[in-house]
C-alpha cells in the first residue's frame, strides 16, 4: 500500500512538472482541472475534452467570399420528393432566364439547391446539388456558358417553409436562383 | 521524453491495478436474459452526498442492469455499520454507503458491499474540486459498474451535435446524460454532424462558409480548427479510420457525390465508388477493414458496404425505399440506420451481411443512431415532442428518453469512443 502512494505521488509530480510547461492557455488548464477527479488507486487520465470553453477555438478559416447577391428576380424550379429532373413545365421560365443571362454577359448565377427537411442531412445536401446542377445542366444546354454558373446546396438546412405539411415540403424542395453581379467576381 | 515516462508510469500503475481483489462477476452482461441487480444507494452524507447519489441512480438505472431500491424499504440506516442481515431479507444484493465532505475540494469516500458475502467489493477514496461533482458521481458510477460487470462504464463519455438555438447553427458538446452542455465557438452558421477519431481527441465536420462546404477538424487537444479539404462542389465527412490520420467522405468535385478516401499526412486523395447517383454518409468499421455508405445506385437510398479499397460492394438493405445513415457498432457485428417505414424515419439494427434486421423506435421520425463505446446504447434525433431533440436508448430499444432542451433544435448527435 505505501509503494502506491509513493507511486502516485511520484505520478502527480511528473504530471504537474509537464503541466507546468504547457499550462501557457487558459484551456489547458480548464483541461487539467476538469481532469483532477483523483482517486486513492487510480489515476483517471484527463479528460481533455470537457475543458472546452468556446472563445478559446482557434479557427485557421481564410474563407471570406460571402455572398452578396440579388434574389427573387427569377422564380425558384421546384421538384418532386427525393427526385432531381427538372420538370417541363419549368423549361419556359427557365428559358427565359437563359436570355436574361445572355443579355446581361457579364451577370453571375449562382443556383442553389433545397430540400425538404425529411431524410437525412447528409442525403438532403447531396440531393440539393443534384438539383442545382440538373437547373444548371439545361440551363447550359439552352447556351450559357457554366462558367457563370455557380451551383451550391444547401440541403434542408435553410428552408423557406418550417411547418410539416405536404405545402411547406414542396415550397422547401427547390433550386433557387441568386445573381451574383459581374462575372469573374 | 516526458510523455513516454509518464507512459511508463501509467501502465505501472495499470499493472498494479490488474491483480484482481476480486474477478467475481454479478451482472453477466453477455448473457441473453439478464436479472436485474436489486441495489442499495445510500445518500451518501455530507452537504453534496444527496446531488452525487442522485446522478450514480440514474447512471445505474439507464443501464437497465440495475434495481436501484427506494430509499423506503431500507431497515438500516446510513450512519449504521453495514449489516448483511438488514439486507439479505429485502432481495438487496449490494450497497452503496458513503460521504462527500469538504467545501471547495470534494472528498469522498465510497464502499460498495456484497451482502451475501458480507464484504467489501469496493472502497476508494476520491477528490475533485465543487463544480466537478457530475464527473465526481460518474467517475463512482463507472467504478461501481466496472466493480459489478467486469466492464469500463461509459458515465464519463460525451456526445457532440449540431444545435440550433434560434440563432445560428452550432457544434454542441455535453454528457453523455445530456449535462453540462456547452456550445463550440466555431464559425459557419451551417454544419452537419460531426464524427470522432477513434481515440477522441478530435472530431471532422462539414461546414459551409462562403458558399462553400468544406470538411474542418476540430484537434481538441490544441482546441484548434482546420480546414481539411476542400474542392469544388459539396464536401461531406465522413469517418476516421482507426489511425486518426485518414478518412473517408462524400465529394462531389467531379459532379456527382462519390466516395473518397483523403490521408492527411500524405494528401494522398482515392476515389473509392463512382456511379451517376448519389452516395454519401461512409462509415468505417471498428476495424477499419470496410467501409458502409448511402447509394441510390438501385433507383432508391439504400445501405451498401464494401472494403476500404473500395473493393466488394455488398448491399445491405433491401426493405423500403429510403435507408441512410449507417454507424457501426463497437464491435462491428452490428449496423444502426435510419430508415422510412409506413412514411417516417425509423431507426433500425441490421448484421453487416443483411440479415436479421429490427426495428427500434416507433413515434416520430428517428435519426441519425451513433452507438455508445461499449455498444449497449444509442443516440439518435428524434421529432417525437415537435422539435429535434439529440435521446438516448438502450441498444435493444428500450429506455428511449430525451437529453437535450426542448428550445435547441439538435440533430446529428455522436457519442465519444472514451
Amino acid at each position: 500500500m505505501k509503494k502506491y502512494w509513493i507511486l502516485f505521488a511520484l505520478l502527480t509530480l511528473i504530471l504537474a512538472g509537464c503541466q507546468q510547461k504547457t499550462a501557457a492557455k487558459p484551456d489547458e488548464q480548464l483541461q487539467q482541472k476538469d481532469g483532477a477527479v483523483q482517486q486513492k488507486e487510480a489515476d483517471k487520465v484527463a479528460d481533455s475534452r470537457t475543458g472546452t470553453k468556446v472563445e478559446s477555438i482557434d479557427s485557421k478559416d481564410g474563407s471570406s467570399l460571402t455572398g452578396e447577391g440579388k434574389e427573387g428576380m427569377f422564380p425558384d424550379v421546384l421538384f418532386d420528393f427525393d427526385k432531381y429532373d427538372v420538370k417541363e413545365s419549368y423549361q419556359p421560365a427557365l428559358k427565359s432566364l437563359a436570355s436574361w443571362m445572355t443579355k446581361n454577359g457579364s451577370a453571375r448565377l449562382s443556383i442553389e439547391g433545397h430540400c425538404d427537411d425529411r431524410g437525412t442531412n447528409e442525403y438532403n445536401l447531396a440531393l440539393g446539388d443534384r438539383r442545382a446542377k440538373a437547373v444548371r445542366d439545361y440551363i447550359v444546354s439552352l447556351g450559357v456558358p457554366s462558367a457563370r454558373l455557380d451551383v451550391i446546396s444547401y440541403g434542408e438546412e435553410k428552408p423557406l417553409c418550417k411547418d410539416q405539411t405536404e405545402d411547406c415540403w414542396a415550397k422547401n424542395r427547390r433550386a433557387h436562383f441568386v445573381v451574383l453581379g459581374k462575372a469573374g467576381k | 521524453m516526458m510523455r513516454s515516462y509518464r507512459i511508463l508510469i501509467i501502465l505501472m500503475l495499470c499493472l498494479l491495478l490488474a491483480v484482481p481483489a476480486s474477478a467475481k462477476i454479478y451482472i453477466d452482461i453477455t448473457s441473453p436474459s439478464i436479472k436485474q441487480l436489486p441495489l442499495a444507494i445510500f445518500d451518501l452524507q455530507g452537504a453534496q452526498g444527496k446531488e452525487v447519489s442522485e446522478i450514480i441512480r440514474n447512471d445505474l438505472t439507464l443501464t437497465g442492469l440495475f434495481m436501484t431500491i427506494d430509499k423506503a424499504a431500507y431497515i438500516e440506516t446510513a450512519s449504521q455499520p453495514f449489516n448483511p442481515k438488514n439486507w439479505t431479507p429485502l432481495g438487496i444484493e449490494a450497497v452503496v454507503k458513503g460521504t462527500v465532505s469538504g467545501d471547495r475540494t470534494l472528498t469522498a469516500e465510497v464502499v460498495l458491499y456484497d451482502t451475501t458475502e458480507g464484504r467489501e467489493i469496493l472502497n476508494k477514496q476520491y477528490q475533485t474540486e465543487k463544480d466537478l461533482t457530475r464527473q465526481l458521481a460518474h467517475t463512482i458510477s463507472n467504478d461501481i459498474y466496472q466493480a459489478m460487470t467486469g466492464r469500463p462504464g461509459v458515465f464519463r463519455t460525451k456526445i457532440v451535435f449540431v444545435g440550433d438555438d434560434g440563432g445560428e447553427k452550432g457544434m454542441y458538446i455535453m454528457d453523455w446524460d445530456g449535462q453540462r452542455m456547452k456550445k463550440l465557438g466555431l464559425k459557419g452558421s451551417l454544419m452537419l454532424t460531426p464524427h470522432w477519431s477513434a481515440d477522441g481527441t478530435k472530431i471532422i465536420y462539414s461546414s459551409d462558409r462562403g458558399r462553400q462546404w468544406s470538411i474542418y477538424l476540430l484537434d481538441f487537444q490544441k482546441m484548434s480548427e482546420k480546414k481539411v479539404f476542400t474542392a469544388k462542389g459539396i464536401n461531406m465527412a465522413g469517418d476516421f479510420f482507426p489511425n486518426g490520420t485518414s478518412f473517408v467522405f462524400s465529394s462531389s468535385k467531379d459532379g456527382t457525390p462519390d466516395i473518397y478516401s483523403y490521408n492527411m499526412e500524405t494528401s494522398a486523395l482515392k476515389k473509392l465508388s463512382s456511379t451517376h447517383g448519389i452516395e454519401v454518409s461512409p462509415a468505417v468499421s471498428p476495424d477499419g477493414s470496410r467501409i458502409a455508405f448511402v447509394s441510390d445506385r438501385g433507383g432508391s437510398p439504400q445501405i451498401y458496404s464494401m472494403r476500404s479499397d473500395g473493393s466488394e460492394l455488398r448491399r445491405i438493405t433491401f426493405e423500403g425505399s429510403y435507408n441512410t445513415s449507417p454507424c457501426w457498432s463497437p464491435l462491428g457485428d452490428r449496423i444502426a440506420f435510419s430508415g422510412r417505414h409506413a412514411g417516417r424515419n425509423q431507426v433500425f439494427l441490421v448484421k453487416p451481411d443483411g440479415t436479421e434486421q429490427v426495428q427500434l423506435t416507433d413515434q416520430g421520425n428517428n435519426e441519425d443512431p451513433s452507438f455508445s463505446p461499449d455498444g449497449r446504447y444509442i443516440t439518435f434525433t428524434s421529432d417525437r415532442e415537435k422539435a429535434k431533440a439529440i435521446y438516448i436508448m438502450r441498444a435493444n430499444g428500450e429506455a428511449q428518453k430525451r437529453i437535450t432542451p426542448k428550445d435547441i433544435r439538435a440533430l446529428g448527435p455522436r457519442w465519444s469512443p472514451n
